[in-house]
């Protein structure tokens, strides 16, 4: 199962705005997408899941995929959220 | 699918509209009625019956109506029974909190969902956390 973690650069968190793109992005894909900061996860198609986690700044969240584009959903949605983030580690 | 937003106060829904347009985008169509027809606070079941049938017009072929407070329901509740049964069946009332709602709802209506599906979103407002937890 790919996985992917990352920082949350930006100042505000991950706000409104860009986890509705997020959210637009993820729901083209077939595959099931996970967004988890700590103990918690959400669905990555689902808006109400993501602003539900209060992702804040410089917190760590982990993205992962599972089905038959879960690798091309992967690098995507890294993409999409590459103005908010920075790679981890 | 589409929406139509009631308030009393006719800025209320057009901001809203605007901050759908910016977290959803451009592609939900928005129809709004928010004040009374000689522009003071209240609702008007003639403005909301135009906005729904500006949107069903539109060729969308679904609805997710929210409102704000009190009176507006008996509005709405009288602009529904001004559309023909057909139009009617295509509307779905949501009692979701107007702002936090019509964004979830859009978000739900722009990744090409079902009216069933964007209702349910709105719904989920009611209970969405918003400070962090830690």
């Amino acid at each position: 199962m790919p996985e992917l973690t990352l920082v949350v650069a930006d100042p505000a968190g991950l706000h409104a705005r860009p986890a509705a793109r997020f959210v637009q992005a993820a729901s083209k894909f077939e595959s099931r997408i996970v967004i988890r900061q700590g103990d918690r996860e959400a669905d990555a198609k689902s808006l109400i899941a993501l602003l539900g986690l209060t992702i804040r700044p410089s917190s760590e969240i982990t993205l992962s995929a599972v089905g038959p584009d879960a690798d091309a959903a992967l690098s995507t949605l890294s993409a999409e959220l590459s103005p908010y983030v920075s790679q981890a580690g | 699918m589409g929406l139509v937003l009631i308030s009393h106060s006719g800025s209320v829904v057009e901001g809203l509209r605007d901050m759908v347009g910016q977290v959803a985008g451009d592609d939900v169509a928005v129809g709004i009625a928010g004040g009374t027809e000689d522009g003071r606070l209240g609702t008007s079941a003639p403005r909301i019956a135009a906005a729904l049938r500006s949107v069903l017009d539109a060729g969308e072929d679904g609805v997710v109506v929210l409102f704000d407070l009190g009176s507006a329901a008996l509005s709405l509740e009288l602009a529904l029974e001004d559309l023909e049964p057909v139009d009617r069946d295509r509307v779905l009332v949501s009692e979701a909190p107007l702002v936090e709602g019509a964004i979830l709802a859009a978000v739900q209506a722009s990744v090409g969902a079902s009216t069933v599906d964007v209702e349910a979103a709105a719904a989920a407002a009611a209970t969405m956390p918003k400070l962090p937890r830690d």
